[in-house]
């Protein structure tokens, strides 16, 4: 069963292992046929799509869980929806058989939104051109292992700004690559664009808004893989 | 406003899922449809309170009334706290993040002596005075009750009323009266008056303590005609017909006791003559296997929890144990929830559940001895026996087991090197059993944690005239113990004398403990009962400020007939009862559990007590 799920802004502080334990007990409130691992201590087998940083909420997010028993996806969202809090709401359901890729494997992209605010925030909005236009960006990105200069300009697939010049806030939709070898977080992003801009990075808000995989050369929303 | 403020801190503290809010099953009211809107406070940490059974069971309770809503708070951790301060943040609710100041009613659950300073703490982040005095109807009526209620001298300023013994009713009943009191449109004053009438009542600005010279208690008498001369603690007779939740919140976050708690039973009569709860919480009192079935069915539901723990003073002790065990795992066991059951018993026959238990998932045996020689355990009456023990590990490394913890105190009354000694000789020879056990029966990976703490006397148990070690005899008992505790395949813990030192000022603490209280934490006090917070000598300073010598209260042997802070209190137990039981322990005399015959205690004064017994 794929579960697209949102994040909600007052749960972005939840952790992995918060959600993980949160949807866990959901799951086995929820009734439906949940499968379960062999061993000592057997578990319900599970995975997200990618584990979301804690403080940043997100619309699109994406568990996968193994079901032994027939149900209809209508059945598994309004069991879902039931079980778990508001804040962690069910968008959508898939049912898919075991064929189906595992889903951490098949990302490809995510999306975000970035909401700045204040005068930068304009000055930012202005550089995107120039920023993208470059053949190369350099930026330092910290792994778990090391720190490398890379260059980023490849792993941005979109970067555009909406402006309102009234409030002085800008949003930006980024949809940046999102695989082992080459993941782009929008903090970096965002710290590589206004350095670029000649500008502190302002007041922002980030929200994870979609995760893709590709299908056909095409990139696709994951669950509709 | 204070909303989206709130939300901006939760960006800048560790943890912020303790304020989070919005966790499955928690209860949101319109507080326009209410006429009583009462925070319940735990003064500790998120994951400390949450686990807290009573307070589920008040909650619960307050929020199944149309006409209140109850919402959580409890004590943010100091980097919260010293942001709130900074940027003007007040305390408020889990639920919908309301200021607590604007709250009809506060009550602190007293679990521990230490987290006091969390009461003032979090009091001032309120914006509501600290001493009742200084309140007016802008502020909530702020009531405690729980354990430490038992003797609530040290916070007699700070609070308004005590509400002793048993909450569920009780709660209520403050409910009912502050309604009426604000309907009605009287003073604070005379609210607090009806209060004090109320059954198991305390409101201590309705009294007066005078002190003799050498500083023990002369009088103490209520101020007007009407307030009660003794308050009768709560006692609910029958706790099968008592209100439990039925659904319980689930945290995001990992809480400590992070599991379904059942209260199988109340109270204990085993009659442990170091232990408070044994005795403030009698007479025993039992749920129905059905019932309990029932409430483990419901919640299990209603939260999808993995593990079931039964929980009471002794759950050994259940009447029907085996049956409820038996019943809730083959309930169960297709759900793949674990059933636990903390302090056990060594001595009830429970070897059939055990095995069953073991069935779904090992759990670690912890056994309390308490004293190291069969003559301490006399001293204390604790009934068990150095073959029990052996007998009892014997078959858990025989069924698997391979992790014990031992329990332990030092620092009894008429102890000597030879009890101490006495501690590492238990150690070693459940070591000794453990290698007796057949390697190709016994699981792998020995561990016998042994763990060692500075007995406290407290209020209403036989011990409550004792005087407690010195820091010095503690330390030097210490020493000692470290250096025959090492044994391989043993890993020794003990506490810091410190720490019980001031438990023991505060548990039998009189008035004169709130200035000391107020002192340390103006000198910035606050969560003494963790370690890396804790200042010793910010608490003495404190006393010196005060001009109180703490050995008072900690070290100072009482005479029989001193008027002591907490007599005012009729907990159940009389104090003839525990001189009684005191001169037992003095002698090295058991006393059987009074399940095999009464004791006098003096609960059979209670309407409804020790029925069929």
């Amino acid at each position: 069963m794929l579960m697209q799920f949102q994040k909600g802004d007052i749960v972005r502080h939840l952790g992995l292992l918060d959600l993980q334990r949160t949807m866990q007990r959901a799951l086995r409130r929820s009734g439906l046929p949940i499968a379960y691992s062999n061993g000592f201590n057997p578990h319900i087998v599970m995975s997200f799509a990618s584990a979301l940083s804690s403080g940043i909420p997100g619309d699109a997010e994406l568990l996968d869980v193994s079901l032994h028993g027939e149900t209809t996806e209508e059945a598994c969202m309004e069991a879902m929806n039931r079980v778990l809090p508001p804040a962690l709401h069910v968008s959508r359901i898939r049912l898919v058989d075991d064929r189906f890729p595992k889903v951490s494997a098949a990302l490809r992209q995510a999306e975000y939104r970035i909401t700045l605010w204040g005068e930068d925030a304009l000055k930012i909005a202005g550089a995107i051109p120039d920023f993208l236009a470059q053949s190369e960006i350099m930026a330092l990105r910290k792994t778990k292992r090391a720190e490398a200069m890379v260059n980023i300009r490849p792993m941005i697939h979109l970067l555009e700004a909406q402006t309102n010049a009234e409030t002085k806030t800008v949003v930006l939709t980024a949809r940046v690559s999102f695989v082992e070898a080459a993941t782009l977080k929008p903090d970096l992003l965002l710290s590589s664009l206004c350095a670029f801009a000649g500008v502190d990075t302002p007041k922002c808000e980030i929200r994870r808004t979609c995760l893709l995989g590709e299908k056909d050369g095409q990139s696709v929303p994951l669950i509709d893989l | 406003m204070l909303k989206e403020q709130i939300d901006s801190l939760l960006d800048r503290v560790q943890k912020p899922a303790r304020y989070m809010g919005g966790e499955m099953n928690c209860v949101l009211k319109d507080p326009e449809s209410v006429d009583i809107r009462y925070a319940f406070a735990f003064p500790d940490v998120y994951e400390v309170g949450m686990s807290h059974l009573g307070s589920r069971i008040l909650y619960d309770i307050i929020n199944k009334r149309p006409d209140a809503l109850c919402e959580r708070v409890f004590m943010p951790w100091v980097d919260m706290a010293d942001l709130m301060r900074q940027e003007g943040v007040p305390l408020f609710s889990i639920e919908t993040r309301s200021p607590i100041g604007g709250f009809d009613m506060l009550g602190f659950t007293l679990q521990y002596e230490m987290s006091y300073t969390n009461i003032l703490e979090m009091l001032d982040l309120s914006g509501i005075p600290l001493r009742s005095e200084d309140r007016t109807w802008d502020h909530p009526i702020v009531i405690a009750g729980g354990p430490c209620a038992f003797n609530p001298e040290p916070l007699y300023a700070f609070i308004d009323a005590f509400s002793i013994g048993d909450g569920e009713i009780s709660t209520l009943e403050t409910i009912d009266v502050v309604k009426q009191c604000k309907q009605e449109g009287v003073s604070r004053e005379e609210c607090l008056r009806r209060l004090s009438k109320l059954h198991g009542v305390y409101v201590p600005s309705l009294y007066r303590a005078e002190y003799h010279e050498d500083g023990t208690l002369a009088s103490f008498e209520p101020t007007e005609e009407g307030v009660p001369r003794t308050v009768v603690k709560n006692m609910i007779a029958d706790i099968d017909k008592a209100d439990y939740p039925e659904s319980i919140i689930v945290p995001y976050m990992e809480i400590v006791h992070d599991r379904i708690n059942i209260e199988v039973l109340r109270g204990c009569t085993r009659g442990c003559r170091f232990c408070q709860a044994g005795m403030i919480y009698r007479p025993v009192r039992e749920r129905s296997v059905e019932h309990l079935l029932d409430l483990a069915q419901k919640l299990v539901d209603a939260t999808g929890y993995e593990e079931i723990t039964l929980s009471s003073l002794s759950t050994g002790d259940y009447t029907c144990l085996p049956e409820l065990a038996h019943k809730l795992m083959e309930k169960f066991q297709e759900e793949r929830i674990a059933l636990s059951l903390p302090s056990l018993r060594l001595d009830s026959k429970l070897k059939e559940t055990l095995e069953e238990t073991q069935k779904v998932r090992k759990t670690s045996l912890t056994y309390a001895m308490e004293a190291g020689t069969q003559r301490l355990r006399d001293v204390i009456n604790k009934g068990i026996t150095e073959e029990n023990l052996m007998s009892s590990v014997s078959d858990a490394f025989a069924g698997g087991w391979s992790s014990v913890k031992l329990y332990f105190m030092f620092g009894l009354p008429t102890e000597t090197t030879e009890d101490l000694n006495g501690i590492a000789d238990l150690a070693s020879k459940v070591v000794r059993k453990y290698f007796e056990t057949p390697k190709n029966v016994r699981a792998r990976g020995l561990r016998v944690n042994c763990s060692a703490s500075c007995f406290v006397p407290k209020p209403f148990t036989p011990f409550q005239w004792e005087p407690q070690d010195t820091i010095e005899q503690f330390e030097e008992k210490q020493k000692h113990l470290c250096q025959i505790m090492h044994i391989q395949g043993v890993e020794f813990n003990w506490h810091t004398p410190q720490v019980s030192f001031l438990e023991a000022c505060f548990a039998r603490g009189d008035r004169k403990m709130a200035d000391v209280l107020e002192a340390a934490w103006r000198l910035g006090c606050r969560f003494d009962g963790w370690t890396d917070q804790f200042s010793f000598e910010n608490w003495m300073k404190a006393f010196e400020q005060c001009g109180i010598d703490p050995a008072f209260y900690a070290n100072r042997r009482r005479e029989k007939g001193e008027l002591l802070p907490w007599s005012f209190i009729d907990a159940g137990v009389t104090e003839a009862y525990l001189w009684r039981e005191h001169e037992r322990a003095m002698r090295a005399e058991t006393t059987p559990d009074c399940r095999k015959g009464c004791q006098g205690c003096g609960l059979k004064r209670f309407e409804g007590a020790c029925e069929g017994r």
